[in-house]
């Protein structure tokens, strides 16, 4: 039985026994290399499922939508590992009961998919110590070694060409899971801390803070990157910023639902090289 | 007899059009991105697209624009005027679906108050179409009633020739005809017979649409909520619609001094309707994708007699989760019938 | 010969070490000089990363921040906060190409008079070495510009 026959069949139990009341998966989009998010709630849809190397999004943000968990009934949702440990992090975040998440997990190794086993966050802690050891692509490593090689001029001239681009549509903060606060630091104005204008200046402003406020969550699903209209390599700023918490405090998120966020704790003997 | 341009006769009418007085702006893909800028060379443009990244819009409507600073004095309020700078502008390569967007906008914009940066800017613009020959998945002109050989809102009308040698040509309005005044050396007269326009398939009936959300039972229809269930409210398909127009307004600046901006906005924000009293008329994404379709499809044919859409696709295109016009057009004309 | 570059500095400081210590440079008549600005929060745990962009908006052309040492905290562990969140945000400047000798970090005790004024001389100089953060300034400029297209 191939995967996506298995977890069709698994997902037409889940809502056939009342177990969970909606199933957040994969399915047909607009174009045959297309897939969208699609919400079963009835076992005959489970055929419209897709499980296939083009299910890629991360549709863990969909469990923070406006009242989704709120009746306190069960969820079901396919997630890659990326996926799975974003739904640590927003439990750790006392954003969602992980209780309440029923998980179809599957993993891309090297062209096929297999299925994960289990189905609650818990039972995918070893998976996720895995994932700690393994490194970037080597394109992306070039591309953010070829960044690091650049004096700070050519950088800061490399992240304007990009940011200049930049329209301020937000896909990047809508599409990611962990960006779910109700008013964005860039939506107030009392104070106004970064101009929501897209001028140079405001997009360089925006584009930092999001990476800032995603150092040690961001789970590097490549949501933002495949979302941004313009093409701008927002991957190479959380990617470089995850590097940062694992190198600087063996921090890698996303481990368990009761993992403390990087920022929101400390060791006494954090490193410090730079202060004077 | 009808006249064409040749191919390799463009850098002539760059050098020519430059000495006339002309800025030259066409679509050039840098960095990732296809978007129209000023180009001193005919190699710099990218006319082998189906279409640009970014729209025409970005040349009347940018989407960040100073419009005044203010000093607060002790006594009164100074300010001084940021105007777009005068100069006349040739637009080479738009896109029909493009050009008929800013003709669908024009209305709009001098409705019950002249925007005068929207129309200084269309004054100044001759816009050169060159009609479509291909077209691919996502392209819809021909469901709102356009083509892609549409003449609206182009002053100049170009259609491939066989080979990529060039174009014919057609004048459209008087711009045109004096833009093209300019390069009337470069011109031959020949009988020549053009590539045809691209196939684009009808999608959706727009006139059942329209009849459907006119229908005031829909409004409240469950079908909102399901087909906008994976929207995840971003302002992509807004940001990158040639037609979408809504702006916002922000004092950046201190105290005392600042500049007041005119910034794109969307509709499908979540703050956008946020009133200051906390209550929010369009609080779920549901009823901010349906006044997305109704304010396109309803309302503005309503007050102009033009749909709010022309057709290019780009919504769907770039839409992060694959939503789009016309996935939702197509449900409602099957809903319909 | 033109006038010397002088260098804008904004110090952010906490309220019960470094602010004291430069009260203290004060009272003791030690000299350092006037570039600095300072503004005084409770404590390097309530220093955003926000702040730092902000004096760089506003064209600073260095940041310091400033507080007590890691143990000393009057709120016992504001800057130990303070020192991840610097350590994290070091490397998102640096990976934007903005230049880290002109945003520095020190722990200044109350007592550290001394410190505190010879910190403000050598970082007043080395930022004047660097010159103008042009770069920024240009990216501010371009906001009070007209449309270019």
């Amino acid at each position: 039985m191939s995967i996506q026959e298995q977890y069709r069949k698994r997902a037409a139990e889940l809502l056939a026994s009342g177990e969970v009341k909606i199933i957040i998966g994969y399915g047909a989009g607009s174009t045959p290399d297309r897939r969208r998010a699609l919400f079963i709630r009835s076992a005959e849809d489970a055929g419209l499922l897709q499980v296939d190397q083009a299910c890629d999004a991360n549709l863990s943000g969909y469990l923070v939508s406006e009242g989704l968990l709120s009746d306190r009934k069960k969820v079901g949702i396919f997630l890659r590992p990326e996926g799975i440990r974003s739904v640590n992090i927003l439990a750790a975040e006392s954003q969602l009961d992980p209780l309440q998440i029923v998980i179809l997990g599957f993993s891309d190794e090297n062209g096929s998919l297999t299925p994960l086993q289990g189905s609650s966050v818990s039972d995918f802690s070893a998976l996720i110590s895995t994932l700690k050891e393994r490194r970037s692509t080597p394109e992306e490593q070039e591309l953010v070694e070829k960044i690091e090689g650049m004096t700070p001029e050519e950088r800061f001239a490399f992240w304007q060409a990009e940011f200049a681009k930049c329209i301020k549509c937000y896909a990047c903060r809508q599409v990611c899971p962990m960006c779910y606060c109700k008013r964005c630091i860039v939506d107030n104005n009392q104070p106004q801390w970064v101009q929501t204008s897209s001028h140079t200046l405001g997009n360089f402003e925006w584009n930092l803070v999001r990476a800032f406020h995603l150092s040690g969550r961001c789970v590097e699903c490549g949501g933002c990157d495949r979302a941004c209209p313009v093409n701008i390599p927002l991957r190479l700023i959380n990617r470089r910023m995850a590097q940062e918490v694992l190198e600087a405090f063996d921090y890698f998120s996303g481990m368990s639902h009761t993992q403390e966020p990087v920022l929101a704790s400390f060791k006494k003997d954090d490193p410090e090289t730079f202060i004077l | 007899m009808t006249k064409i341009l040749l191919r390799d006769r463009l850098d002539d009418c760059i050098t020519r059009w430059h000495a006339a007085g002309f800025e030259v702006i066409g679509p050039v893909s840098k960095n990732n991105i296809s978007q129209f800028a000023a180009i001193e060379k005919a190699d710099e443009l990218d006319l082998g697209a189906i279409l640009p990244g970014r729209t025409l819009k970005d040349l009347f409507f940018p989407q960040t624009e100073p419009m005044f600073r203010y000093r607060i004095g002790k006594q009164q309020i100074d300010t001084e005027e940021y105007l777009p700078p005068e100069r006349q502008r040739i637009v080479f390569g738009a896109r029909p679906c493009d050009a008929s967007a800013m003709a669908i906008d024009d209305p709009l914009f001098g409705w019950d108050y002249k925007d005068s940066y929207w129309f200084r800017r269309r004054n100044e613009t001759v816009i050169v179409t060159i009609a479509c020959t291909a077209a691919d998945e996502f392209c819809m002109c021909t469901s709102l009633k356009l083509a892609p050989d549409s003449t609206l809102g182009s002053d100049i009308l170009l259609r491939p020739l066989e080979g990529n040698r060039g174009w014919l040509v057609e004048e459209l309005s008087q711009r045109g005809s004096e833009a093209l005044s300019r390069i009337e050396a470069l011109l031959e007269k020949e009988a020549a017979k053009p590539l045809p326009p691209a196939d684009v398939p009808v999608k959706f009936d727009l006139e059942a649409c329209r009849e459907w959300l006119q229908n005031p039972e829909n409004f409240e229809s469950h079908f909102w909520k399901e087909i906008s269930m994976r929207c995840i409210g971003c302002g992509t398909c807004t940001f990158l619609c040639p037609t979408c127009h809504c702006f916002d307004f922000q004092d950046e600046g201190d105290t005392y001094t600042g500049i007041r901006r005119k910034n794109w906005d969307s509709c499908s924000f979540a703050l956008f309707t946020m009133h200051t009293s906390g209550h929010n008329p369009r609080s779920t994404q549901s009823a901010r994708w349906r006044q997305r379709i109704m304010h396109k499809f309803n309302y503005f044919p309503g007050k102009f007699s033009l749909n709010s859409c022309s057709g290019c696709g780009r919504c769907t295109r770039e839409c992060p989760v694959d939503m789009g016009i016309t996935e939702t057009l197509q449900e409602i004309t099957k809903l319909s019938k | 010969m033109s006038e010397p570059f002088e260098p804008k500095i904004v110090a952010f400081v906490c309220t019960y070490c470094t602010y004291a210590g430069a009260d203290l440079a004060g009272t003791s008549r030690l000299k350092y000089p006037p570039n600095i600005r300072m503004v005084r929060l409770p404590c390097t745990g309530r220093i955003s990363p926000m702040f730092i962009l902000k004096a760089l908006q506003k064209g600073a052309d260095g940041v310091l921040v400033s507080g007590c040492h890691p143990g000393d905290c009057h709120f016992t562990q504001g800057n130990y906060h303070a020192r991840r969140r610097w350590t994290v945000f070091r490397a998102l400047l640096n990976f934007t190409g903005i230049p880290l000798e002109r945003i520095r970090f020190s722990w200044i005790s109350a007592a550290e008079g001394v410190k505190f004024a010879e910190l403000i001389s050598s970082l007043t100089e080395d930022i004047r070495k660097l010159g103008p953060f042009d770069q920024y300034k240009a990216m501010i400029h371009e906001t009070e510009a007209p449309v270019s297209l």
